[in-house]
């Protein structure tokens, strides 16, 4: 009993560490606008739509993260075989793999826009220095919490995969929870306000990025405030879910059937949360339905 | 929605790089051996030397690959080349001193049957996709050997799967403590997968250069070479490591410090804390 409440409370810790995760992973990667608001980002230049938003393409978020978190945990484990402690080691693995990080983003963001040089994009070096750190502290925050979260599943959970391999599986996942769940939030809330509410985005509109703010112009800094407010919560709501479920289903149900019990309660999280969503999609559908034209008021 | 690729004409033509890479990566993966010949660890840094150059050879490739209008599909390409490569490495491992080359013909067949489905099963029927995907399996694979053989100062299974703790003051061999055992491979797989794609991924558009693009893919092979160097102080001795280290430190600032320069060279115009440029006539 004593065992399965201490894993609970790991589960617990672990849940809350990876919903901070989640939070600065949205947050880092709408301020570089990584993911799929980039296509338009990219694009907005083409169309003539001249801006000042960072835009680092280093791949999709998924692999991104796949590489910073199991690069931050392949450094950790081994300052950990040198004999240094763990938290240190922790803290110097993602300080590392985020140095790599953030030359990353800036070589991305020199490339793409010398590559646009055709349609008069120039490159802006105070973006470089202004959102570069910025990126970086929030990756830091990102990469930290999640090979903590690693760690912990390791020693205190004793879970048998070697660090850097669990950090590439939930490095992965955090990328995945954040490009799912936070990049709809930025890309249609901040990125199309220049369209009518209800209009989507047509052909015509392709580019035609926010680029000018209330006052003066807008950068990614205003994005990246943004999405601290709604992008970032709702994927660290979603990763640290993902993780305390995870870790929930095989502490308290691994002892049944032989380990089978935790398999079949993760088949009935999935299903439950499968009818939620449809749940909730059918209900969205029939409140906020398709775009109707606003009635005239009569005379 | 995708955005059509357009790329750079001119510059290098890509059987000349493809030859000095294929010849490049392999002569360096076997200076490697150098180390087991006289007994020391200080050449471990040329498998890291032989990943650079594989890198540049497969971003050439990808680029080659992705013109054919395959825009998010440039990270796409860059894990099926790791992935197909970090299969023919380790079983190419497996042959002791034939390794790179035992390598590199798995990594071929692989690569082959890859691209045979993706073309003919997927019905992807792009002309390039085939001898593509041999080349960037064949990239992976040498990646991975060489990065790996930087990490444990050796190409050999044998030296990936055992390593040195110290349990109680003695020198124990365990397999936990080594570069497959503890997982350092999926660590360079992620480094390999995403240099390999990046250099492309990031200087694709109209204004595409080739020399730029390489620069980059150079700068992407040492920024990768830092980490592991730093992780094969874990495996070999204090000093190699930190060879390797400032191998890696001193390619880097010389490759990023050029590539800002070319980037320079292509951009717009190069501002500081300036408003948005409107186009003449308005958007």
């Amino acid at each position: 009993m004593e065992e399965i409440v201490f894993g609970i409370g790991i589960t617990a810790l672990a849940g809350a560490l990876a919903t901070v995760a989640g939070a600065a992973e949205d947050t880092e990667s709408d301020i570089g606008s990584q993911g799929d608001p980039n296509s338009q980002v990219q694009l907005a230049p083409q169309m003539g739509y001249i801006h000042r938003i960072f835009n680092k393409a280093v791949a999709g978020e998924p692999p991104a993260y796949g590489l910073w978190v199991a690069l931050g945990a392949g450094l950790a484990w081994a300052f950990m075989a040198m004999q240094i402690n763990p938290i240190l080691a922790i803290v110097l693995g993602s300080a590392l793999a985020v140095f790599v990080q953030g030359v990353y983003a800036t070589t991305a963001y020199l490339g793409r826009t010398a590559s646009l040089a055709k349609f008069g994009q120039p490159v802006y070096i105070d973006i470089l220095k202004s959102m570069t750190t910025v990126t970086m502290a929030h990756a830091f925050v990102a990469i930290f919490t999640t090979v903590a979260m690693c760690h912990l599943m390791i020693s205190a959970l004793g879970h048998p995969f070697p660090l850097p391999l669990l950090g590439l599986v939930w490095g992965i996942a955090l990328g995945a929870a954040g490009s799912a769940t936070g990049n709809p939030f930025y890309g249609k809330e901040r990125q199309y306000q220049e369209q009518k509410f209800g209009a989507g985005v047509p052909i015509s509109a392709s580019g035609n990025i926010v680029r000018y703010a209330e006052a003066g112009q807008r950068n990614s800094l205003d994005n990246g405030f943004f999405s601290a407010k709604l992008g970032g919560p709702a994927s660290g709501i979603c990763f640290g879910l993902i993780v305390f479920f995870e870790l929930w289903r095989t502490v308290v149900f691994e002892p049944l059937a032989a380990g089978w019990g935790a398999v079949i309660v993760g088949v009935i999280v999935i299903l439950v949360f499968a009818i939620i969503d449809r749940y909730i999609e059918v209900w969205a559908r029939k409140t906020f339905g398709p775009y109707t034209a606003p009635e005239e008021a009569s005379s | 929605m995708s955005v059509k690729i357009e790329v750079g004409a001119g510059g290098i033509p890509h059987n000349q790089i493809l030859i000095y890479g294929l010849v490049g990566s392999l002569v360096l993966i076997y200076l490697t051996y150098l180390n087991t010949i006289t007994n020391t660890q200080y050449f471990a840094f040329f498998g890291g030397l032989a990943a650079v150059v594989a890198l540049l050879w497969g971003t050439d490739t990808i680029k080659h690959l992705c013109s054919y209008g395959l825009g998010t599909g440039v990270p796409s390409a860059g894990m099926i080349a790791l992935g197909s490569g970090v299969v023919g490495a380790l079983f190419g491992a497996t042959t002791g001193i034939l390794a790179p080359i035992v390598a590199i013909i798995v990594a071929a067949i692989i690569g082959a049957v890859a691209g045979v489905l993706a073309n003919n099963v997927v019905r992807m029927d792009i002309p390039v996709m085939i001898v593509s995907l041999t080349e960037l399996a064949i990239v992976g694979a040498m990646t991975v050997l060489g990065l790996a053989a930087m990490a444990c100062g050796t190409f050999e299974f044998l030296g990936m799967i055992t390593g040195t703790t110290v349990i109680l003051g003695f020198a124990v061999q365990t397999y936990e403590a080594s570069v497959i055992g503890g997982s350092i491979i999926a660590v360079i797989f992620m480094l390999g997968a995403i240099a390999i794609q990046h250099s492309f991924n990031a200087c694709l558009g109209p204004g595409e250069k080739q020399d730029r693009t390489l620069m980059l893919a150079a700068e992407c092979g040492f920024l990768s070479m830092i980490p592991v160097a730093i992780i094969s102080f874990a495996f070999i001795a204090f000093l190699p490591a930190l060879v390797a280290l400032l191998v890696s430190v001193i390619g880097w600032i010389y490759t990023y410090v050029q590539y800002i320069a070319l980037s320079k060279r292509d951009a717009y115009a190069w501002l500081d804390a300036k408003p948005i440029l409107e186009p003449k006539g308005g958007a």
